[in-house]
Formats: C-alpha cells, structure tokens, sequence
C-alpha cells in the first residue's frame, strides 16, 4: 500500500525546488538590471565629468576672454581665468561677495544706466543694468571701461547675454568681455597718422597751387619784355639778339607750360576742378588747337594731318579741357616723332546707346613698349626716367588729360609698338552732363509742363505720329500735348504721307516695322516730295540703324521706349513760339543787345528793346510783345524782378519769355526759371563770335521768318 | 588812335604790356587800382578797358561791375585780365559785364585780336 500511496512530501519538495527556481531567476534579472544601473550610471557620471572638464577647459581656454557669470541679484558665479588675469582678482576672492559693477568704471556705469533708463522708460541702476541688458537681448557688444584691482583702466568690448533656468525664467547674466586697450591704441594712432597726412597733404596742394600762381607773375614779365625785345632788337636791326631773346621767351613759355601742369594736377588733387559745359563746334575747336600745336609739329619737321568727318557739328563739353587734351595728346606727339607725319582725327561713335564723338591722335613716332604703355597714365612717371632728360616735360600731361576725359564721362585709350609710333584714342560724349545737370536731368522736363501749357498758344506747333501701335499713339500723344503740341496720329505709313501733305505738321514721329509700308519707304516717299521734305522728321523704333535713318534724311533717331523728356528733348528744338507781331529785348549790354535786334529784324520782325526791367514794363505797357528775350543780371530792375512782375499782371502772363543769360544759376533759381519761363539760354562762351552764333540759333529756333518778310532774307547767313 | 585803359597794379606788368600795346599803335592810359580805373574810365573815355582782376582796394569783378553800371561807361568794351585760371573766374568776369576774357601772361596776338575785334563791334554798334 504504501508503494501507491502518493508521496505528499516529494511534491512539496518539488514545488519548493520551483519557488527556489523562480527566486533565483528573479534575483538574477534583479542583479542584471542593477548591474545595469550601475553601468548607466557610471557612463553618465562619465559623461557629466567630461562636460564639466569641457566647460572648465573652454573657460579656462578663453584666457584673453574675460567671462563673469552673476546671478539676478549681481553675485558672481562664475569667474574664468580670463577674468583673472585681465582684471587681476582671484576667483575665490570675488565669487559670492562681488558684482561685475565693482570692475567697471563708475561714472560710465551712471551714463550707460541713464540711457538706458530714457530707452526702457524706468530707472535702470546698479546690477539692474546687466539684467536689463539681458532681459531686453540687448547683448550686443559696446565697448566699456575696465578697472583693474591694481587701479589701471582697460578698454573692453563686451557683451551681456542672459542665462535661463529650465523653467525660461531669467536666473543672471554672463558679461563676455575682449581687451581692446591694445586696438583703441592702435587705432588712435592711426587717426593722428591720417590727420597728420591729410594736413600735409592740403598743405602740399595750397602750397603748389599759391607757388604756382607766384611764379607766373615774374614769368609774365620774362615772357612779355623777352618776345617784346624780340620785336624791337629785329625793328632796330639787331639780328644777333633776336635769336637769343627768342630763346629766352621760348623757354620762359616752356616753364609756363610746366607750371601750368603742375597747377592742374594740384586743383585735381584738390578736388577743386569743376567742368564748365558749353557749346561749341567741333570742327573750328580742332582748328583752333591746330593752329596752336603747329609750330611745334613742324619744328621736328613733322606734317600735321587733320581728318575731321563731315558734319560733326556742335558737341557740348568742357571748350578748355576738350582743347587742352587734345594739346596734350598732340605736343606729346610732337615730343616723340621726327620728320613723320601726325594726325589728328575726329569723327561721331553711334554704336554706343549714347552719341559721342571719338578724337584721335596718331604719329609716327619712337613708339612705346608694353611695360613703357603701362606707366604712361601715372603721375609724374614718364615712359622712363632718361626720357624727361631727354624729351622735357613734366610728365603730368597724360595723367590730366586721362582725369579730363573721366570727368566728362569720356576715356582716353592708346595703342603703340616700340619703333612704330603710337595713337592715343580719346571717346568723349557728344552732351557732357555736368554734375549739376546730371542731378536736375529728371525733374527738368516735368518742371517745364504747366507753364508751357499755358503760355503756347495752340495751333502753330503739329506733331503727326506714325505708327501702327495704337498705345504708342496714346504714349506719345499724351507726352506731346503736355509739351504744348497739337498731335495726329496715323495708323499706317499711307496714312501718314496723306496726313503730312494735308496738315504740313512742325514735326513727324516715325516708327519704322510697320505692316504694309515700312517707315523707310514714308521717310524716302516725304523726303521725296518738295511739299513735305522740309518737315523734319525723328525717328523712334526699336532699331538701332541710326545711318540709314540719317542717310534717308531723318532729323533725330529715338530708340524706344522713349522717356518724357528724352522726347521733349528732341522735340522741343523743332517748336516755334508763334509770333504774329513785336519782340521785346530786355538787355543791359548794349552790344548784345544790338546784336539780337539785328538779328531778329533780320528776319523781318517788329523789335523793341529795353536795358533793364524797369523800362522793358514801360514798353509792354506801349505795346504788348509776343515774345520777350531777356537778359538776368540788369541794373535797376534785374530779370527776375522783371518775371515777376510780369507774371503777376493777368495781361501779360501768357507771354513767352526766353532768358539769355550768362549767368551761372543756382538750383534753386533754375527751378524757379522753369516754372516761369519758356526756355533758358545760357550764354556758355566767352568767345563772342561763339555767343553771336548761338544767338542767332536761338533766334532762328524761336522765332520762324515773317512770312510777308521776303523770301530772299537768307537764314542762318 | 584807340585809347586803352589798362589796369594792372603789378608795376612790370604794367610797364610791360602799355609798351607792347604803344607799340602796337594804341594810346595806353593806366590804372593801379580798381577805383582809380572807374574813375579813369569816367574822366578818360578809353575806347576800351584791360582789366586786371586781383587789384587792391575795388577788385577788377567790382570795378567793371560798376563801369559797367553807369550808364556813362557801360558801352566801353572791358577784357577782363586774371592770372587766376581758376574754373570759375571767367564767368565771374562775365557775369561782372566783361565783354570778353584773356588769361595771364598773355599771348600778345590773342589779346591784340581781341581788342581790334571788341573795338571794331563798339564801332559799329
């Protein structure tokens, strides 16, 4: 029985021996997951360790870097030894105890707090400064004053940034801060240096420009009484002095020429050149320099070869630079060629978007080298140094010439071959803006509108549009009228040959791709026809083709799209003032004066004349002019008194008034001219046949032939 | 015989250029200062007037201002004389009512046709 009887202790056994199992099992995952812990842990300390001995080591590292980290109360927590050594504390003996303000400079942390206070709106002191600073990002670097312990003072710039607890909230500040003293100092130095040299600069440029007006007064005597005594030793027959004295006024006119250059070069390093911006023509101004420049040629037995293209008309410019640089180009020509030939071109460029007019200077000369092309252009290096010993001159010619060209928005280029010669190339534009103009260029146009509006009387002044683009017609017509001027528009070139027939517009506008007929078969069909080849006619297309436009016979050449004023610009010169009786010339010389009463009876006009504002009121008051040319600086009552005044009287407010003035007008009184009066005229030129001709231009622009007058009065003659 | 009032308060200048212009066949009649030459130009009718620019007392921009101011004076023709060549000055003289410009030293020739064409328009006018 006992065999089968279940054994209740072998059970038990087994189910202790199960727990024991489990236990076991438990307490050896419990022992891995400690384990575990334990190794996380370690690694963890491991790492905090070595971020710690990472930020002890970039604080420390930072040694030229002073960091001082506060709490929001001002006690300092952190002082790396940056900090140490700049402002001479031990950490241990300011953290805890000190703010950051007790290093700075007092009077400076009252001013910073100050202006800080005005920008927050509230009292800012004490350690509240750095919080506000870092409160409000204002962390940018500002440079402050230092104290060291033992006293000193350095310069720092430093920076304020704010440090966050976990939470966001604004636990202190870290103030970073750079030893500049070293910069400042430096810096300082370089401020003396500079002032230093730019004073002795000035000093040099007053110096040379007063040294060379001294040296031309005894000059002038020399030159004078020398070429004088030239004149009387040949009248008294004593040849054997002549040629000495010429020698003497020869080189007296050579220092002279020095001098001169030497001036230049100091007014241009003075700043002091400013471009007086005439009319003038391109042709007789060659000739002009020409007739200068040809002794000198031909004393080395040279042949001068002047090649001027037809019809190169007018260019505006500054006269006296434009002739000095091509004087300079030439004489240096002169300077190195023997018994060869110099030529002088010049002709007009209108590849480039703007017109401008190419001098060209050519010998046949020693020529130059690469390395002697490169140094030409520099101050008082000349091709080399055995050249001023052999060749004379200052070597400054070039450099003024190309300084010129610049100022005028030009260039001056040279090519040249040792033993082969060289050509020095000068682009100018055709209109040099002076600094003046080129600030007014935009305004100008728009200045003009309202009083032209009202003081043109409508009719006389037709501008027959063609082009097939109705927006164009819109543009321009909306353009025009504002000018004063009657516009019609036609849609094809057919259209516009009738209309030019039947209304004999002042001016026609002409686009060029049109269906059907193009604008060069109209331009050839009204060059054509006796009864329309004298309106002129401007071309505006997209097209560049200037030559062919000008070949067929066209007057001026836009290329779209045209601005405003680029069209009143080219427009305006075709315009006439309609005037059916009297013309009043107000002008105080009495030598202009007659010369624009000539002029203008010449054309078979009723003309009055006044000398000054005062009477010209007296004359309008006889009898009401159509048009009044007027002159701005009259005794007794100048012309704009006299605009004025006329401006104010109802009766005499639509007449056209046109100013002829030598004066150089302010801005101000430009701007005030352009609302008042129909057109300025400058009397650019000192040279008086230059002024009686761009008189009678002006004349002939504005004032169109009576036409009862004669037909044999010839214009222009 | 044209009468030139030169004024010019540089003594050699002056000495200088009344001989060339004697010789020239002008009767030359000087100034040293800028009032002396108003006043010689109201008292000596010179057919034309050369005028120097930096003159003491009156310079030459005011005493050509007012020459030309007086209706008695105004239509003798002035070439204003500078050894400024100074951008500006010739429009100063201009706008003082020089009727014309030379730059100093002169070119003898230049400043002759200057004056025999100022005095050839004065005549006509």
């Amino acid at each position: 029985m006992s065999a089968e009887m279940p054994d209740p202790l072998g059970r038990e056994n087994e189910e202790l021996r199960q727990e024991v199992r489990t236990a076991r099992e438990a307490a050896e995952i419990t022992a891995q997951l400690v384990a575990e812990q334990f190794e996380e842990t370690e690694r963890i300390l491991a790492l905090f360790q070595s971020a710690n001995a990472q930020r002890e080591a970039v604080l420390n590292a930072a040694s030229r870097i002073s960091i001082i980290a506060a709490d929001k109360e001002g006690r300092i927590t952190l002082f790396n030894r940056g900090a140490e050594g700049m402002l001479g504390y031990a950490a241990a003996e300011v953290l805890g105890g000190r703010t950051p303000l007790d290093f700075h400079l007092r009077t400076e942390i009252v001013a910073r707090c100050e202006e800080l206070g005005q920008i927050v709106g509230e009292a800012v002191e004490g350690p509240g400064l750095f919080m506000q600073y870092a409160r409000r990002q204002m962390s940018g670097e500002q440079e402050w004053t230092y104290v060291r312990k033992d006293g000193s003072h350095i310069q720092v710039s430093m920076s304020v940034t704010g440090i966050h607890s976990g939470d966001g909230e604004l636990g202190g500040f870290l103030c970073a801060a750079m030893d500049i003293t070293h910069l400042k100092r430096q810096e300082e130095r370089l401020r003396q240096a500079m002032t230093v040299a730019e004073s002795a600069n000035r000093t040099k440029t007053t110096f040379l420009a007063n040294m060379s007006h001294e040296l031309r007064t005894p000059l002038n005597a020399i030159i004078g009484y020398s070429e004088m005594l030239e004149e009387e030793a040949g009248d008294a027959g004593l040849g054997g002095f002549v040629e000495d004295l010429r020698k003497i006024h020869t080189a007296g006119k050579h220092l002279l020429a020095l001098i001169n250059d030497v001036l230049d070069l100091s007014k241009i390093e003075a700043g002091k050149v400013e471009l007086f911006v005439e009319s003038f023509s391109v042709a007789s101004m060659i000739d002009d320099v020409a007739s200068t420049i040809r002794p000198l040629i031909e004393k080395k037995e040279n042949r001068l070869e002047i090649k001027v293209a037809e019809g190169l008309g007018t260019m505006k410019s500054d006269l006296m630079r434009t002739r000095q640089i091509l004087f300079n180009l030439l004489s240096n020509a002169a300077k190195f060629t023997e018994k060869g030939t110099i030529t002088i071109e010049a002709f007009a460029d209108a590849s480039s978007r703007e017109e401008q007019i190419v001098f060209r200077v050519r010998d046949t000369g020693i020529g130059m080298s690469p390395e002697q092309i490169a140094r030409i252009f520099q101050p008082f290096v000349q091709a080399d140094s055995t050249t001023t010993r052999k060749f004379g001159g200052t070597g400054l010619g070039l450099t003024i010439s190309r300084t010129f060209c610049r100022m005028m928005g030009g260039e001056v280029a040279v090519e040249s071959r040792e033993g082969h010669g060289s050509t020095f190339t000068v682009t100018l534009p055709q209109e040099v803006k002076s600094k003046r103009e080129a600030l007014e260029g935009g305004g100008a146009a728009e200045r003009l509108k309202p009083r032209e509006k009202a003081s043109t009387p409508r009719g006389p002044n037709t501008v027959l549009v063609i082009d097939d683009d109705p927006a164009v017609h819109e543009l321009l017509a909306n353009y025009l009228e504002k000018d004063g001027f009657d516009v019609v528009t036609a849609s094809s070139g057919e259209e516009g040959i009738r209309l030019a027939l039947e209304l004999r517009p002042t001016v026609i506008t002409l686009d060029i791709l049109m269906p059907g007929m193009d604008g060069w078969a109209v331009l050839r069909a009204l060059k054509s026809n006796p009864d329309t080849s004298q309106i002129p006619v401007v071309i505006i297309t997209i097209e560049e083709n200037r030559n062919l436009g000008f070949t067929l016979g066209a007057s001026d050449f836009l290329v779209k799209p045209v601005s405003h004023l680029e069209l009143f610009d080219t427009l305006r010169k075709y315009k006439r003032v309609s005037v059916t009786g009297r013309i009043l010339v107000v002008e105080d010389e009495e030598e202009t004066r007659n010369l624009l009463v000539r002029l203008i009876r010449k054309e078979g006009w009723d003309v009055a004349e006044a000398e000054n504002g005062r009477v010209a009121l007296d004359r309008i008051a006889e009898r009401k002019p159509d048009l009044i040319f007027l002159d701005l600086m009259m005794p007794v009552m100048d012309g704009f008194e006299f605009v004025k005044e006329i401006r104010n009287r109802e009766e005499y407010q639509l007449i056209p008034v046109v100013v002829v003035t030598a004066k150089d007008l302010t801005p101000e009184e430009r701007q005030w001219l352009n609302g008042n009066v129909y057109q300025v005229f400058k009397k650019g030129s000192y040279n008086r046949s230059e002024l009686m001709r761009q008189v009678r231009e002006l004349v002939l622009r504005h004032v169109s032939p009576r036409p009862e007058a004669g037909k044999d009065v010839k214009r222009g003659g | 015989m044209p009468k030139i009032l030169l004024v010019e308060d540089n003594e050699m200048n002056r000495d200088m250029l009344s001989r060339r212009l004697v010789r020239r066949e002008f009767e030359v009649v000087t100034a040293a200062t800028g009032l002396e030459a108003i006043e010689k130009a109201r008292s000596l009718r010179p057919d034309l007037i050369l005028m120097d620019l930096s003159l003491p007392d009156v310079d030459g921009w005011e005493a050509t201002r007012r020459i030309k101011g007086a209706a008695e004076t105004a239509g003798i023709p002035v070439i204003a004389l500078t050894a400024h060549a100074m951008a500006g000055d010739r429009e100063k003289a201009l706008e003082a009512g020089a009727n014309d410009y030379d730059t100093k030293p002169v070119e003898f020739d230049r400043l002759i046709q200057k004056i025999t064409t100022l005095l050839g328009d004065a005549r006509r006018a």
